[in-house]
């Protein structure tokens, strides 16, 4: 394999663990999710044109959209949970209430 | 031969002159009561030439008068059916009647409408007649809602009291229940057998006739009050006593029994409807029984023994024996309106006070109605060679020989038990002892009016039973042997109904009264049935009616069926199931170390 594909691959467990392990904003692992997201559009383009598999050439912009949604969930979820107590603290988040 | 006929016409025709002669001058006629008293009485004379030559000649008529209408393949004309039924009971009421008649003439003296009371009287009269005598069942139901109507306008005739509008109403009510069945039998025998006249029906067979016979079974529940349908009679007591002696307790009532014995050629191969009604009367008979023995109101204690009694003629019926039942209709007439008629006399003397609980001491103050309460009462429970006794003890040991349901006969026994012990206790408490009214009255029955009238009743009370069954034409065979204890068991019950009676009352007679147990309060409130029923099915019908109407469609069909049940739904189900507790750090975390530790096996492994 060659050095472009570690090098993304580095990238996406590097956010994967930075989406695992964070203190306490809950912001820092919506973050860490969008660069997992970066990292796999990169990866799946350098892929896609270096092989010239251009009938996939759909499926980036695809994950693109799906990752927006995504995105846009989670902000909303952490818009509900900083209306509630005013800061995103991840320890807030003991009741199960919104 | 003619005579029969004419005799009885005459009669019936009689009787209707006093109410034609009402829009004339002779209605305003201050001895109008005298004149309808005098034209029962000769009515009663005459019809006693058609019933003498029936018992001598035991031949039956049918007048067939008037051809009314012919409706596409029925014919309805007015026929009359004097046959043993009709030819004895016919002299037994308006024997009764003008006894009562006589009566009233002393106990509505001071009214100032007496005149339209007595008017009230005989179309009554005339309409049971009319029941009595119907060939077709068209001119029975013109007798039997013509009673019913009567009944209304009597009970309510003191009608500024609140409580006698209520309970004619209650009357009313109760009897409409009944001639739902009345209509639906007539219905069926319409459309099944084409015909309402009685000879057409028995000769025509047909398999199943359980229907109809339901049907009648459901007038007769509403206009005997049997139970079930029973809380009007009670009630009826709002109304004057002569109402109360002629109408619920000698011949309104039972025409419902009247019914089931006229249909009783229908009735003794039905065994299903035979354990229906012996069921129905014997629960009739018990429970009323039950709650005699706690009233306090004397003319209520004598409803409940009426109720009782007709009880006991459906459980005669039950046990396929009509013309005991009719016996013991015409019996207990005498001595239920001499019964009636002495209680009203002892409430006219104490200035119109129907407590037992203020009576006492009447024993010596009004000798003749002393007399003739215990003679009724006596006659009531069957005392040996009385008129209650060939009827009532020919019922029992019926009963006791006969293959019939036994529980249903421990039940009678046990009523009859207690009818000695509720009349011990009309006796005790209003004629023995001390006064316990107020010593300011003038008590005086020596009135000819009332002296004469109960005098004809007490004769009656006495002789007419022996009178009756020695001269009628055989009819079933009452049963000749049976074991000596079950021939004494009707006297044997009554007496020891009697003693347990005397001796409760006069061990408790000066002891304190603590607080009500539950049987007396199930008794004296009537088992609670007109508290359950005159108030928790109108409610419910109304708020049935009414959350049907406002919330059926709005709120309930718009609204919360599919959406705010569904929120709700998921919200109960999510509190229920989820036990998760937000540890968002340590299920990251514990997702890291599987991650990295399955890595580092499979690499291994590989």
């Amino acid at each position: 394999m060659s050095m472009v594909y570690i090098n993304i691959f580095l990238a996406f467990i590097l956010s994967l663990m930075g989406m695992l392990v964070y203190r306490s904003h809950l912001m820092s692992s919506l973050l860490c999710l969008e660069g997992m997201m970066l990292s796999l559009f990169v990866m799946m383009s350098v892929t896609i044109l270096n092989n010239h598999l251009t009938l996939a050439s759909m499926m980036p912009i695809v994950l693109l959209v799906f990752a927006a949604c995504e995105a846009a969930l989670g902000l909303s979820l952490l818009v509900m949970v900083s209306n509630t107590y005013g800061t995103d603290y991840v320890q807030n988040l003991n009741l199960l209430q919104c | 031969m003619n005579m029969f006929s004419s005799c009885m016409i005459t009669a019936l025709v009689i009787l209707t002159l006093p109410i034609i002669m009402s829009s004339t001058k002779l209605y305003k006629n201050k001895l109008y009561p005298y004149y309808v008293k005098t034209t029962t009485s000769y009515a009663f004379m005459i019809s006693m030439i058609p019933t003498m030559m029936f018992i001598y000649s035991e031949q039956e008529t049918i007048i067939s008068n008037w051809h009314w209408m012919t409706i596409q393949t029925m014919k309805l004309s007015m026929s009359f059916k004097l046959d043993y039924f009709s030819m004895i009971f016919v002299p037994v009421a308006l024997f009764v009647t003008w006894s009562i008649m006589e009566f009233s003439m002393w106990y509505m003296h001071s009214d100032p409408y007496i005149n339209r009371f007595f008017k009230y009287l005989l179309l009554f009269l005339i309409t049971m007649m009319v029941l009595v005598t119907a060939n077709n069942m068209f001119q029975l139901f013109i007798g039997w809602e013509g009673v019913g109507i009567m009944s209304f306008l009597l009970i309510g005739w003191w009608y500024g009291r609140t409580d006698a509008n209520t309970a004619a109403l209650q009357a009313v009510l109760y009897n409409r229940i009944g001639d739902v069945g009345f209509i639906m039998t007539m219905a069926w025998f319409l459309l099944n057998l084409n015909t309402w006249d009685l000879q057409q029906i028995f000769i025509t067979t047909n398999d199943n006739f359980n229907l109809p016979l339901l049907g009648l079974l459901l007038a007769a529940t509403g206009k005997s009050a049997q139970f079930g349908l029973h809380p009007w009679l009670p009630s009826a007591m709002e109304g004057p006593t002569p109402v109360s002696a002629l109408l619920h307790s000698s011949t309104m009532v039972v025409a419902g029994v009247f019914l089931l014995i006229r249909f009783h050629p229908l009735m003794e191969h039905n065994q299903t409807i035979q354990t229906l009604t012996l069921c129905l009367g014997a629960i009739t008979t018990l429970f009323t029984a039950i709650c005699a023995l706690t009233q306090n109101d004397i003319k209520k204690i004598v409803a409940f023994s009426t109720s009782s009694q007709l009880g006991l003629m459906m459980v005669t019926i039950g046990i396929n024996q009509p013309y005991l039942a009719f016996l013991h209709i015409c019996t207990h007439a005498f001595f239920k309106a001499m019964l009636f008629m002495c209680s009203g006399s002892v409430i006219h003397s104490l200035n119109d006070e129907q407590d037992i609980r203020k009576m006492g001491g009447l024993f010596k103050v009004l000798p003749f109605t002393t007399t003739s309460l215990i003679i009724g009462s006596l006659a009531l429970t069957g005392m040996p060679f009385l008129t209650g006794f060939y009827s009532k003890d020919l019922i029992i040991e019926s009963a006791n020989t006969s293959n019939t349901n036994a529980w249903a006969l421990l039940i009678t026994l046990v009523a009859t038990s207690l009818t000695a012990a509720y009349s011990t206790r009309i006796m005790f408490f209003a004629l023995l002892g001390q006064p316990r009214f107020s010593p300011m009255i003038l008590i005086n029955e020596n009135n000819p009016l009332l002296i004469n009238s109960i005098k004809r009743l007490l004769i009656g009370s006495v002789f007419a039973g022996y009178i009756i069954s020695h001269s009628i034409t055989p009819t079933t065979i009452p049963q000749m042997t049976m074991p000596h204890y079950l021939k004494m068991t009707a006297l044997a019950v009554t007496t020891l109904g009697f003693i347990l009676a005397l001796e409760l009352n006069l061990t408790t007679q000066g002891l304190k009264f603590n607080y009500p147990s539950n049987y007396f309060k199930f008794s004296s409130l009537l088992g609670y049935y007109p508290t359950i029923m005159h108030r928790l099915t109108p409610k419910t019908s109304l708020t049935i009616s009414q959350k049907s109407a406002s919330m059926l469609l709005d709120s309930i069909w718009l609204e919360n069926i599919l959406p705010k049940s569904i929120s709700y739904f998921q919200m109960k189900s999510s509190t229920l199931i989820s036990n998760q507790k937000g540890l968002i750090k340590l299920y990251f975390l514990s997702f890291m170390l599987t991650m990295i530790l399955s890595l580092l096996i499979l690499n291994y492994h590989g």
